[in-house]
């Protein structure tokens, strides 16, 4: 007993049963990198005119997480992934607790709360938190129903309380990207869990209605859409930031203006370090720039099913399924947002975003996914 | 081996099982695979349709989000008279502007820069209140074109108090260093700079030259971009203008149409024109009364600007807000707006009046060219006559008629009856085409903007076969019932004097870049000759007995030979309150000079002289004596010798010489050559004092008392009212009170001439000895 509890605990710290994919961990480092180096064209100008002429300001910060986030990635993808089966529903529980207290100790911002202090160093989201929750406490729970998940007292019911108590408290925020993103996520892994296809439909049927309410009850997201369907019909309020954001995307063209030639960065874009950070990389690294990035983004989701298929269980399968697809999801609606192919909606770009936080929970997650890929059973190439 | 975990790991189930759910989760990883790559499609698609197909229009979009266009003034040409005085040029000033957005956003003091710059620039605090409420706007202009000065005290406001969102930019101001003078005729720029009246205007596109501009890329919020680029286009001065106009002649010009209008009081002010006859230069153009270009929105004309006053006062009395409020508002700003426009109005070119006899000259040139009539053939006038095809009966000016005449006579005394008879000879046809070839039925394309037309008689109207056809030949013959404008009368004058050349007028010699090169010159241009050289000899031979011995006697000029026409008419077309058309008379002499060899013509017409001043309201006794003011002051400036017969002596004035200490011997010679004479007073060996004193103006042939021991008299004496006495009471009150007078205007001594004004006030107390000018004025000269 002895020692095979400390072979288990051996093996939860120094997980060393295969190597790392390397494929995803490439991907993920190169696109740590460009964003980077790219948020820092992107935030030159602003930290310039915010930060007393340190135009550094932003790089040197989101650099140091970045470095940061490199090392807590290579620790997680040391730690066997099994650890976060039991540490789901403690996670969870811990990301709803966060979110009941955000509307008292929250920062508000822009007619939203969303964000928490930490320690007056840094901010961060709960949301955050919640889908990471999420995606651990489905894979567990989807990973211990297993055959009785095409009941709806097993394959529906319990994640879709989950999912109501989440979506709820996070628009109440209100925070419509999130919610739309962890309910998507959510349906996804019941999905791949086995839940009947026939809930879909109905699930379907019940997040439209809630969406209709949802525009209903907050009237800003209407002028969203009239901003979204015709833009340049107020370019100077509503449509202001999107406009200027297309004024940057179109002046891209085929090579763009270059690297650090961005105009639109002058402080003409809002946000233009953090949700709209891959305007300007469309405009300084024109279509192909912007199309290669895409492809290393694909590529990693692409790798990161992969993964998801060759796991050694379910729980190793449904997590990095539900990793990847919370990033396909992500990056998938910041730059429709910032292409004016979706509505306005506050959503970051994985790894380019400016933001700390974000950045570690990301590549934290990242780890998590790299730490299955040790276990991944390779005769499936 | 089962763990106390929420969610332990099952037993493995049975393998069938197990496989089906592995198969189940890796087809639906593969779909959601699938999906999550394709999501991007759109997205890919998206992007194209933005950065290459809309990709052009997107960059022009984002540059003009980007850039910022700096104008660079380019500073306006300079106006100059043909001696080059400078008429108009540009200074530079500044305005003050906000940026109500820098004002709200870094929270400065608005009470503070409202009271600051109130006292300063002297606007009302809560203008700047109201320039400052919208917080969205950048720019809001608190005061145009101040100087250097107030521009400095802003400067030292804005430093002192560390405010921000104040600015001052550079702008010009045009200035019109003479004022008043050839206002109409120059007009003014707005505050845009743009020319709006006169040559201002229709020369702007040479004046304004070109505004340079600096495009730069420009962060918003003012930060400065790392890759810039700029471009330049340079600014290229506007081109300055040469003027025909003479400054000093346009001033003896106005200064005597000013005389006129106060002497005869004119009431709807005057128009005058100075031309060379030969060229078609302008010398001078003048409408009074005037306006300053350098404050065109005022209201120039006193008794104007009190009823606009009137106006405005009575509508304050209104309550505000109500009806009648906002209708005597709404009456006062248009009268405000006529009167503006009614002063910046160049009569001489864009309004037709009826020339009245001035215009037999044209009648009588074509009768003479045609042949119709001949210097032999004679006209009777009884004072009326009837003639076939005209119902009324015609009546002369003199209702005792002229008796028998010459055709020269018949000009001498304006006589209506002798011109309808030429203008029946002339026939209503050649009348017509001789109209036309004067260049009366078009413009006469000077270049000045609203160029107006008169009005004639189509040729139809004229047909002798044609119901009224007699009578409108008549009437048009002797100048009445039509319209010319004062600068196509002066054209067609010209052209009956300069040999028959009817040319194209102008007011601008040359056009001079900003580098000095001529960019265009202007030039004599004959658009046609209308009567013979001959003709037109002989016509100035009528022109000048006209003033020798016709209707304008009170035209002439010591020294020169003058000749011209006098015109008197009634307006046709304006009517009083109740339809009735108002005996409101034109006035108008058009003189030639020198007469012998025709190179300058005066034009001046006097509207509306008023009925009250008891004197007999005609061109020959109003505007022949203007002209000949206006003669006498141009023409010695001119270099117009003067060539004075022995008759004239008097006429003239002369400087007395100092003989002071001479023997009488001495006296008497240095006397006799400045054409004086002299009586001694007193039996000394020397002269001792003399009145007038050495260096005073005496009339020529005047009599100098010369003191030889006897005490001189010092004591004043008054000067007696001249008015009304005829040549001799008039020399024997000057010399009752020791006085001298010099005489101007006509020469004879009739019955019918007396004097009309005396430049000192009746009354007055003068030296002994002091010269008075007074003018004569036949008053037979009723036309």
């Amino acid at each position: 007993m002895e020692a095979a509890k400390l072979q288990t605990k051996e093996r939860i710290v120094e997980d060393e049963r295969g190597l790392l994919d390397l494929p995803f961990l490439i991907l993920t480092v190169l696109l740590v990198a460009i964003g980077v180096v790219m948020m820092f064209s992107a935030s030159y100008a602003r930290a310039y005119m915010e930060e007393e002429g340190n135009s550094t300001y932003y790089f040197f910060r989101q650099a140091m997480f970045a470095g940061a986030g490199i090392v807590i990635m290579w620790i997680v993808s040391r730690v066997n992934y099994q650890l976060w089966r039991p540490l789901a529903p403690v996670i969870l529980l811990g990301s709803v607790g966060l979110l009941l207290l955000v509307p008292f100790i929250g920062i508000e911002e822009g007619g939203a709360t969303r964000w928490i202090s930490l320690f007056g160093i840094t901010t961060f989201q709960p949301s955050e938190i919640a889908k990471l929750g999420v995606v651990l406490m489905f894979a567990a729970m989807i990973s211990s129903f297993r055959e009785r998940m095409q009941t709806f007292r097993y394959g529906v019911l319990p994640f879709a309380g989950i999912l109501l108590v989440i979506a709820g408290l996070l628009a109440l925020e209100p925070h419509l990207s999130a919610t739309l993103i962890i309910l998507a996520t959510g349906a996804a892994m019941m999905f791949l869990g086995g839940t009947r296809l026939r809930w879909f439909g109905l699930g379907i049927l019940v997040v439209g209605a809630a969406v209709f309410l949802y525009l209903q009850v907050f009237g800003y997201a209407s002028d969203r859409i009239t901003a979204w369907l015709d833009p340049f019909s107020d370019p100077s309020d509503d449509g202001y930031q999107i406009v200027q954001s297309l004024y940057a995307i179109g002046s891209g063209g085929l090579m763009g203006l270059g690297f650090g030639r961005s105009r639109q960065k002058y402080l003409y874009l809002p946000e233009e370090h953090n949700d709209y950070v891959f305007a300007i990389i469309c405009e300084e690294l024109g279509f192909l720039g912007a199309m290669l990035i895409i492809l290393l983004f694909v590529l990693l989701i692409v790798r990161g099913y992969w993964i998801a298929m060759h796991a050694r269980d379910r729980f190793g399968s449904l997590v990095a399924a539900g990793i990847t697809t919370l990033l396909a999801l992500q990056v998938f609606l910041n730059i429709g947002v910032v292409s004016n192919f979706l509505p306005a909606t506050g959503i970051s770009l994985p790894f380019f975003s400016y933001g700390g936080t974000a950045l570690l929970l990301q590549l934290f997650e990242m780890g998590i996914v790299l730490n299955i890929s040790r276990s991944n059973r390779r005769s499936f190439l | 081996m089962a763990k106390q975990t929420p969610f332990r790991r099952q037993k493995r189930p049975s393998g069938d099982v197990r496989e089906e759910a592995n198969r189940t989760i890796l087809r639906r990883t593969t779909v959601v695979m699938v999906i999550a790559v394709l999501l991007f499609v759109p997205l890919a698609a998206t992007l194209f349709q933005l950065m290459i197909v809309d990709h052009d229009q997107y960059t022009q979009m984002a540059i003009s989000n980007q850039t910022r266009s700096t104008s660079v003034s380019a500073d306006r040409g300079v106006i100059y008279d043909r001696n080059m005085n400078i008429l108009a040029t540009s200074v530079s000033v500044e305005n003050v502007f906000l940026d109500p957005n820098e004002i709200a956003t870094k929270e400065q003091d608005l009470a503070l820069i409202a009271s600051g710059l109130s006292e300063i620039l002297d606007v009302e605090e809560s203008f700047i209140y109201e320039q400052a409420a919208d917080t969205t706007m950048r720019y809001k202009v608190i005061r145009r074109k101040i100087d250097s000065d107030l521009a400095q005290r802003v400067r030292d406001f804005i430093n002192d108090n560390e405010l921000r969102g104040i600015y001052l930019e550079p702008d010009t101001q045009r200035t019109y260093p003479y004022g008043t003078l050839c206002a109409q005729l120059l007009g003014f720029t707005r505050d845009d700079n743009v020319g709006a009246e006169g040559i201002e205007a229709y020369y702007d596109s040479y004046l304004q030259g070109t505004a340079g501009e600096i495009i730069t890329t420009k962060g918003n919020k003012g930060s400065e971009m790392l890759y810039t680029y700029e471009k330049y286009y340079d600014a290229s001065d506007g081109d300055s203008l040469v003027l025909t106009i003479d400054s000093t002649v346009q001033y003896y010009l106005e200064k005597n149409m000013e005389t006129a209008i106060e002497k005869y009081d004119v009431l709807n002010g005057a128009f005058g024109i100075v031309a060379d006859v030969n060229t078609g230069e302008i010398l001078a153009m003048a409408t009074m009364g005037s306006y300053d270009p350098n404050n065109y929105l005022e209201i120039y004309d006193t008794s104007v600007n009190e009823e606009l006053t009137a106006l405005y006062q009575e509508a304050l009395l209104q309550p505000e807000g109500s009806t009648a409020y906002e209708e005597a508002m709404e009456a006062y700003n248009s009268a405000l707006v006529e009167a503006r426009l009614h002063q910046w109005r160049n009569r001489a070119v864009s309004d037709g009046y009826e020339p009245g006899s001035t215009f037999k000259l044209i009648t009588l040139a074509a009768a003479l060219e045609e042949g119709a009539v001949d210097l032999d053939d004679t006209f009777y006038c009884g004072g009326q006559a009837d003639f076939a095809g005209r119902e009324q009966t015609l009546h002369c000016w003199k209702a005792e008629g002229h008796g028998t005449q010459t055709t020269g006579e018949a000009l001498e005394n304006s006589c209506n009856i002798a011109f309808a008879n030429i203008g029946l000879a002339l026939t209503g046809e050649n009348l017509y085409n001789y109209v036309r070839d004067f260049g009366l039925l078009e413009k006469t394309g000077i270049d000045l903007p609203g160029e107006g037309e008169g009005f004639f008689y189509g040729l139809d109207k004229l047909n002798p076969a044609v119901s009224g056809g007699i009578s409108n030949t008549i009437s048009a013959a002797f100048g009445q019932t039509f319209k010319v404008t004062p600068i196509q009368l002066v054209r067609a004058i010209s052209a009956v004097v300069n040999g028959g050349y009817v040319v194209e007028p102008y007011v601008v010699s040359q056009i001079v870049d900003d580098a000095g090169n001529v960019v265009q010159q202007n030039e004599r241009t004959v658009v046609r000759q209308v009567i013979s050289e001959e003709t037109s000899a002989t016509m100035c031979q009528l022109m000048e007995n006209v003033v020798t011995q016709g209707t304008a006697g009170n035209a002439q000029v010591a020294g020169y030979r003058i000749g011209g026409k006098t015109g008197t008419s009634e307006k046709i077309d304006v009517f009083d309150e109740n339809g009735v058309m108002v005996e409101d008379k034109i006035v108008s002499f058009v003189g030639v000079a020198p007469i012998n060899d025709p190179q300058y013509i005066v034009l001046v017409a006097l509207d509306t002289p008023s009925t009250e001043t008891g004197m007999y309201i005609s061109g020959g006794i109003m505007a022949a004596p203007t002209v000949r003011d206006v003669f006498s002051d141009i023409l010695p400036y001119l270099g117009v010798e003067p060539d004075y017969s022995d008759d004239d002596i008097d006429k003239v004035s002369v400087t007395v010489p100092n003989v002071t200490g001479m023997t009488e011997a001495e006296a008497s010679a240095a006397l006799s050559d400045r054409s004086l004479t002299y009586r001694v007073v007193g039996d000394g060996a020397t002269v001792t004092g003399m009145i007038p004193a050495a260096g005073a103006s005496v009339p020529g042939a005047s009599e100098i008392i010369l003191y030889m021991g006897s005490e001189v008299p010092t004591d004043r004496v008054t000067v007696p009212d001249f008015t009304g006495m005829s040549v001799s009471q008039a020399n024997q009150a000057a010399s009752d009170s020791g006085l001298y007078i010099l005489a101007k205007g006509t020469n004879t001594t009739g019955s019918n001439v007396s004097v009309t004004y005396q430049d000192v006030t009746a009354g007055s107390q003068v030296e002994r000895g002091t010269m008075i000018t007074v003018e004569f004025t036949d008053h037979s000269a009723q036309d």
